[in-house]
């Protein structure tokens, strides 16, 4: 390291002023999120209470779950429009499986492997047809939209769910609602496989640079089908956990999921590493729509208004993102 | 009547492109402008032609100071560059691109074919009347001389005093070479001076009145060209008294040559068709060429197997039957692209993660595939410490680093997880955009890997480069392998004779 001290002390200099505006850059959103809660908590008095704010986890863990797929997605610059469609089916395999007698974890396997299969479905029409994965999974979308409504007629399927499964949806465990494990767990395995693997590398690698990852020995369609598949199977997994919080299969439940999802991920691209899609900006994400659906819904605002606030606020998210590096989707 | 550069100097970070150049340009003139790679004739070129703003200097027309802010700038100015790739509109007629952007309308906006096909060949007619070229065809169905000079044409669309041609027959075959000289050497008499870069020494004396001589960004001398000779130019672009050898030490490491790593047989990939290429552990092998001659395509199908339609493949004595990016890379080949932005590197990663992008198996935990930010980090920085990679710490973005560190990061991913080592290495422009002191690092990894066993096949437009690192150097001719240069036979005169297609 001798050799490179004499040019540190010219080199400090630039990345000193550097540092402080990318720091800025990279907790502009944080702080955003800070000053919109403790805005909520002043002028709201219920809140700032723990059982709301045990409910914000519990809205937020399913879209958070979404997000964190969406997140491979991003990271392999390949988009999933069919997850909202995909909550929804396995949301009504699961319940159909369970009132059909169906032992729990065969079930939950069942709506996992559901998942799996439309992954597979997207990353074979992506990587070996060629589609382009945002036109390809727009149609996959559509057809699962499809199915949803076909299998059930339209119709919320209810009665007879097992309690373990709706504990897992409506239960407690130490007094925190089990989705909140439930999150965590899945957040933290994102994150583990993002940052903390090689097969995470090679996802960011194939969305960051493809050619420089083939060049490298790399197996970009690999790790860009890889990618696909893991947003169908979290969002597979939402779903059997939002039928079991509702309490019912419903073929409508999911479609919310793809836009908020898609929010949280963009939102999370201003941080962090400000325009790459990471897990942990993809929490905060979702933990900054979950204060503002919470917060404006205690104020009492209409739903249609909370739509627009929501959109603008996904705007400036994309303004700052676009605005300070390259936004790379596709 | 001239264009004059004063004291142009050019400062990008880390190197200055161009140093105190001072130049006129006469509009009665076809002034040849030569140099090596590197030697700044490109930049000279961009900020004559409004492209690049200089760092200081000044530019006068005809006496008068001017700023020449864009290329629209100097096209108003009567400054017109038509560029050695060229750009033309494939799929479009001759006289569509002879008026591109410029096209007749009528008061719908609509385009008057009939107007725009007379105005066309009446452009031709002006310019060059001996000239017939069916304008109606379109530009792609035309022979190579033919669209050079609908470029040309195109470029004196408006009150143009001074066109800058940048290698205008690099393309072109032997017969059809001549017949654009003669259709360039008209221009100075109507007014219209040339400004020449060409790599072909006998062009540039045959078409040229004056020739201007860079290197390493500065101005070495303009001269007319009657008075010089070939050998004396070819010095001049060198820098050396009385023309023997290539002036470079060789700086031989002692290196033993071991068996065949890779041999190749009746290869053909795209347009390029190689009868036999062979290359040994321990040896560089160079590859030259001028612009399309299939140099750089050939090494890349070594490696990638793009464009590869037949050819029998040995490594290491084994037969193969595939070659692409995957295998070749766990079978041991290693490679260098050009433009590592886009071929190597991800802009948007740290110098760590991008030396580890070939083997982050070598800083896991065990063999789990679970990375090891510590092990990374010590990992990263071996690398950095031994191509003395200049970066605050494996942290910085790859992004901020200069080229010649990016390069070297390049390099080095390839020899992060240090257990790992190439049979065979192939690098494509391995100095593009780096400047002199990282150069001469990276000619000293090349021998040094060389010296560990790696068989290394360079290819590079500089010359120099390769006069200064290889064993042997493989001509390419029109996608065609030609005879073998040795060592002791290097010079500048051979190199370029032999790319010209001159066997010695």
């Amino acid at each position: 390291m001798n050799a490179t001290s004499q040019t540190l002390a010219g080199a400090k200099g630039v990345t000193a002023s550097r540092g402080r505006k990318d720091w800025l850059l990279r907790y502009s959103t944080l702080f955003a999120l800070i000053v919109l809660f403790l805005g909520f908590a002043i002028t709201v008095d219920r809140f700032l209470t723990a059982s709301n704010l045990l409910n914000i986890i519990q809205q937020i863990s399913m879209l958070t779950i979404v997000g964190a797929g969406l997140t491979f997605g991003f990271a392999a610059r390949e988009m999933d429009l069919s997850v909202g469609y995909m909550v929804g089916l396995s949301g009504i395999l699961v319940p159909l499986l369970l009132i059909s007698g169906v032992p729990l974890p065969l079930a939950l396997l069942a709506g996992v492997g559901a998942g799996f299969a439309v992954g597979a479905v997207n990353s074979a029409l992506v990587t070996l047809v060629g589609v382009p994965s945002l036109i390809a999974t727009l149609a996959t979308g559509s057809i699962l939209y499809g199915i949803n409504f076909l299998t059930t007629g339209g119709r919320a399927i209810y009665g007879g769910l097992p309690d373990a499964y709706l504990w897992m949806g409506q239960g407690r465990l130490l007094g925190i609602p089990v989705l909140a494990y439930a999150m965590v767990l899945f957040v933290l395995l994102a994150w583990f496989l993002m940052e903390r693997t090689i097969f995470g590398r090679y996802i960011y690698a194939a969305g960051g640079n493809l050619r420089a990852a083939e060049l490298s020995g790399v197996n970009g369609r690999f790790y860009r089908a890889a990618a696909l598949v893991v947003c169908s199977l979290f969002a597979a997994v939402a779903g059997a956990l939002l039928a079991a919080r509702l309490g019912s299969g419903q073929p409508n439940a999911g479609e919310r999921y793809l836009l908020d999802g898609l929010a949280t991920v963009f939102i999370g691209m201003t941080m962090i590493r400000p325009g790459t899609a990471t897990v942990t900006g993809t929490f905060f994400g979702a933990l900054f729509i979950g204060v503002i659906n919470n917060g404006l819904n205690l104020v009492g605002m209409d739903t249609y208004i909370q739509s627009i606030v929501k959109g603008l606020i996904i705007l400036v998210a994309v303004a700052i993102v676009s605005r300070t590096t390259k936004l790379k989707l596709l | 009547m001239a264009v004059s550069l004063s004291g142009i100097v050019m400062q990008y970070p880390g190197t200055r492109a161009l140093d105190d150049v001072s130049v006129d340009f006469r509009f009665d003139e076809v002034h040849g402008l030569i140099g090596e790679n590197g030697a700044g004739k490109t930049t000279l070129v961009s900020v004559l032609a409004g492209s690049k703003l200089p760092t200081a200097g000044k530019i006068t027309i005809d006496g008068r100071q001017a700023v020449l802010h864009s290329a629209g700038d100097a096209l108003r100015k009567g400054i017109a560059h038509v560029s050695q790739e060229g750009c033309l509109v494939p799929g479009l007629s001759a006289a569509q691109n002879i008026l591109l952007g410029d096209e007749p309308r009528n008061a719908l906006g609509i385009i008057n074919k009939r107007e725009l096909s007379s105005r066309a060949a009446a452009l031709l007619e002006k310019w060059f009347p001996e000239v017939s070229i069916d304008l109606d065809m379109t530009i792609d169905s035309l022979p190579m001389a033919d669209q050079k000079v609908i470029e040309i044409v195109r470029a004196l669309r408006g009150d143009i005093r001074l066109l800058i041609l940048d290698e205008p027959t690099a393309t072109l075959p032997a017969r059809e070479k001549e017949n654009l000289w003669r259709i360039i050497k008209t221009l100075p008499a109507r007014g219209v001076g040339i400004v020449l870069i060409s790599h072909f020494l006998s062009e540039v004396k045959a078409l040229s009145d004056r020739i201007t001589v860079l290197r390493d960004g500065r101005h070495v001398s303009t001269l007319a060209s009657v008075e010089a000779s070939e050998a004396q130019l070819v010095d001049l672009m060198l820098q050396r008294a009385g023309g023997a050898g290539t002036g470079t030490a060789a700086a031989q490491v002692t290196r033993t040559i071991g068996d065949a790593v890779l041999e190749l047989e009746e290869w053909k990939a795209g347009a390029v068709e190689v009868d036999r290429f062979a290359i040994r552990s321990g040896e560089i092998v160079g590859l030259i060429g001028l612009t399309g001659a299939g140099h750089f395509g050939f090494a890349r199908s070594i490696y990638t197997g793009e464009g590869v339609v037949r050819g029998e493949t040995r490594y290491k004595g084994q037969s193969l039957r595939s070659v692409n990016a995957r295998d070749m890379q766990k079978r041991g080949v290693a490679f260098i692209p050009d433009q590592r932005m886009e071929n190597a590197l991800v802009a948007d990663w740290d110098v760590r993660e991008n030396l580890a992008m070939v083997h982050p198996q070598h800083a896991t935990f065990g063999s789990t595939g679970v990375l090891s930010p510590r092990k990374e980090v010590h990992e990263a920085n071996e690398i950095m410490s031994l191509l003395n990679i200049k970066a605050h710490s494996s942290a910085q973005m790859i992004k901020d680093l200069s080229g010649g560190n990016k390069q070297k990061v390049s390099i080095g991913k390839w020899l992060y997880g240090a257990g790992e080592r190439y049979s065979l290495m192939i690098f494509i422009e391995p100095t593009e955009g780096v400047d002199i002191g990282a150069k001469r690092e990276i000619h000293g990894h090349l021998k040094r890997l060389a010296a560990q066993g790696a068989a290394i096949i360079v290819t590079s437009s500089d010359l120099m480069e390769i006069a200064d690192i290889s064993d042997r150097v493989i001509p390419f001719v029109g996608g065609r392998a030609h005879p073998i240069i040795e060592r002791a036979d290097f010079s500048e005169i051979r190199f370029i004779s032999a790319m010209a297609g001159v066997i010695q």
